[in-house]
């Protein structure tokens, strides 16, 4: 029963940690995208959105050419910090936060762009510095939109499949998360584990759902 | 009029587009100044000037002895250090936030018995007491503008803009928030800088006029003798003067067919009969072409006012001149033809009766 479970609790703490990760680069990244103006902005957010419409294989494909130890960003990495993404859990944390940013960009920048800038005007007004009018006004008013972005991508980053493969491959008890564990259950003819296991990953990702399109509209402020 | 130095100097350059540099020169005291001109003049862009909000070409700002921008030092306090109160045509309260954490947003600083005190305080200064719990989407227009103005005084600045506060409001709310203000300036002694293209609020409100054109200073003086002297008299011929004054009914005289009304600080008036009871608050409007004056206590007349006052200025322009009357603590312009001024030998500090007839005053009444 745990060796069944393994590949789930596995898949949740990838998930989790590459939540972790777009909310961390994601939060700063979309503010900044919602509020300034430079050249190269469209180029910028449209590169941002591009895990959405690239396979995923092709999103693992160019990881690989960036993080692989023979090259120089993973090389890097592996000689300055001992840290080796490739076939590692933690590849498939970076594959599934790539996958999943476009999912907590789009509706957290949308969030952003709709607090009226003169709030934020008002707040600086009343004494505050740029801090605390983010966290009192800005993000407040963008709550709504920021927690659906981290429930998307959440839930995004769960079903990763196509990028996890290639960047962290498929080793059952370390890289192998409940995606990968369906499809190779499935291969191997085990049906009932692949039925146990989408079960699983279907209920979560359906509770997320639910999540983002019935609570959080009611919490939303009505203007 | 004060020895005291001004609160406020403003030497300012802005290129707002191509058709529009604002470049002025202005000083203010512990007063209401008034900034008004016709829309596109560069009236509210003077305040986000002056509030940080956005930055001058080159120039220097000057508030309480403290330099807030100086283009030749290289000085240019942040918002947040200005300590600039401001209100806005749209309130912009903070929606996610109830009044009362409205209120206190900027004193974050203070220690939780000085933030509850003040916020008592200011709540009681702007009437805001009972909708401390409220959320803002809950309020009306007039007490929005009530909660910004309390939000903005909270912090004790050391200014207040005001970009066209009352603009969006209906007229008895307009009129209770512009005399509210006018009684919390003088209680508190704080300089205010009022933006309006209304030639109403302007003569109602400031001590002082900064009449705007094309991003220039083109006139400054008392309100009515500063526009007078303008281009923008034209208003005072085409639209007319209006005397508004918040007051209360006071009285339900047996005759059926009039109100009494005690105005604020000043005299009665007898207006048409209103349902209203006792104390109910209203807001009245004599129009300045509507005010006969006679030198003398008239009898037999069947207008129902007779206001005695004083005649504090003589204002021409044109063929027509407006006289500026006070009774009691009010001011009353009436609008006369300036030969009648000549023939009566009106002059400033002789007595006046006001005729007003009951029918001319048009009453509101101020929801609550």
């Amino acid at each position: 029963m745990t060796d069944d479970m393994a590949p789930l609790w596995l898949s949740l703490k990838v998930a989790s940690c590459a939540t972790l990760l777009v909310a961390g680069l994601g939060l700063p990244i979309s503010l900044f995208l919602a509020r300034v103006r430079f050249p190269g902005k469209g180029f910028a957010a449209g590169a941002l959105v591009l895990p959405l419409v690239l396979p995923p294989t092709v999103l693992g494909y160019l990881l690989l050419q960036v993080l692989g130890k023979r090259t120089w960003f993973g090389g890097w990495l592996d000689e300055t910090f001992g840290i080796a993404l490739v076939f590692h859990w933690s590849g498939a944390v970076v594959a599934s936060a790539v996958a999943a940013f476009p999912l907590f960009f789009l509706p957290a920048r949308g969030a952003f762009e709709a607090v009226d800038p003169a709030l934020e005007d008002a707040a600086r007004l009343l004494g505050r510095g740029e801090a605390s009018v983010f966290l009192s006004v800005t993000l407040p008013l963008a709550w709504r939109g920021v927690a659906a972005g981290i429930v998307l991508s959440f839930a995004r980053a769960l079903g990763d499949f196509g990028a996890t493969m290639m960047v962290a491959g498929d080793i059952p008890g370390l890289t192998q998360t409940a995606s990968l564990a369906i499809y190779d259950a499935v291969r191997a003819g085990d049906s009932a584990r692949a039925a146990w296991l989408t079960l699983w990953i279907s209920g979560i990702s359906i509770a997320a759902l639910a999540f983002v399109q019935h609570s959080l509209p009611e919490r939303g402020r009505r203007s | 009029m004060s020895a005291s130095p001004p609160s406020l100097k403003v030497q300012i350059v802005r290129r707002v587009h191509d058709g529009l540099t604002l470049d002025l020169s202005m000083e203010l005291n512990e007063e209401i100044g008034v900034v008004f001109g016709p829309s596109g003049a560069g009236k509210s862009t003077l305040l986000r000037l002056v509030a940080g909000l956005s930055r001058p070409d080159s120039g220097r700002i000057e508030l309480g002895g403290e330099v807030l921008f100086d283009s030749d030092r290289g000085i240019n306090a942040p918002l947040r250090r200005r300590r600039v109160g401001m209100i806005f045509q749209d309130d912009l309260l903070f929606p996610h936030l109830n009044v009362a954490s409205n209120i206190v947003f900027g004193l974050a600083r203070e220690p939780r018995g000085r933030r509850e005190s003040r916020l008592s305080e200011v709540a009681a200064l702007c009437g805001v007491e009972p909708l401390l719990d409220r959320r803002p989407e809950t309020l009306s227009g007039g007490e929005r503008q009530r909660v910004g103005l309390a939000r903005a005084l909270a912090p004790r600045p050391r200014l207040l803009l005001c970009d066209e506060p009352v603009s969006a409001l209906d007229l008895p709310n307009r009129w209770t928030l512009l005399d509210r203000l006018k009684r919390i300036q003088a209680a508190e002694g704080l300089p205010v800088l009022y933006v309006t293209h209304s030639p109403a609020e302007a003569i109602a409100l400031g001590t002082r006029l900064f009449l705007i054109e094309a991003g220039r200073l083109v006139a400054e003086g008392p309100p009515l003798e500063a526009l007078a002297g303008s281009r923008q008299a034209e208003f005072l011929r085409v639209e007319g003067v209006r005397n508004v004054f918040p007051g209360k009914v006071a009285e339900q005289p047996d005759d059926q067919g009039s109100t009494r009304l005690e105005l604020d600080g000043g005299p009665s008036l007898i207006v048409p009969r209103l349902d209203l009871p006792i104390g109910a608050p209203v807001v009245a409007e004599v129009r300045g072409d509507d005010i006969l004056l006679a030198r003398e206590p008239v009898v037999g007349l069947s207008a129902r006012n007779q206001i005695e006052g004083r005649i504090e200025a003589i204002v021409p322009h044109g063929h027509e001149a407006e006289i500026v009357i006070r009774a009691g603590e009010s001011r009353w312009l009436a609008s006369t033809v300036a030969t009648a001024t000549t023939q009566m030998a009106l002059a400033a500090g002789q007595t006046t009766h006001m005729i007003i007839k009951a029918r001319s005053c048009r009453v509101t009444p101020v929801p609550t």
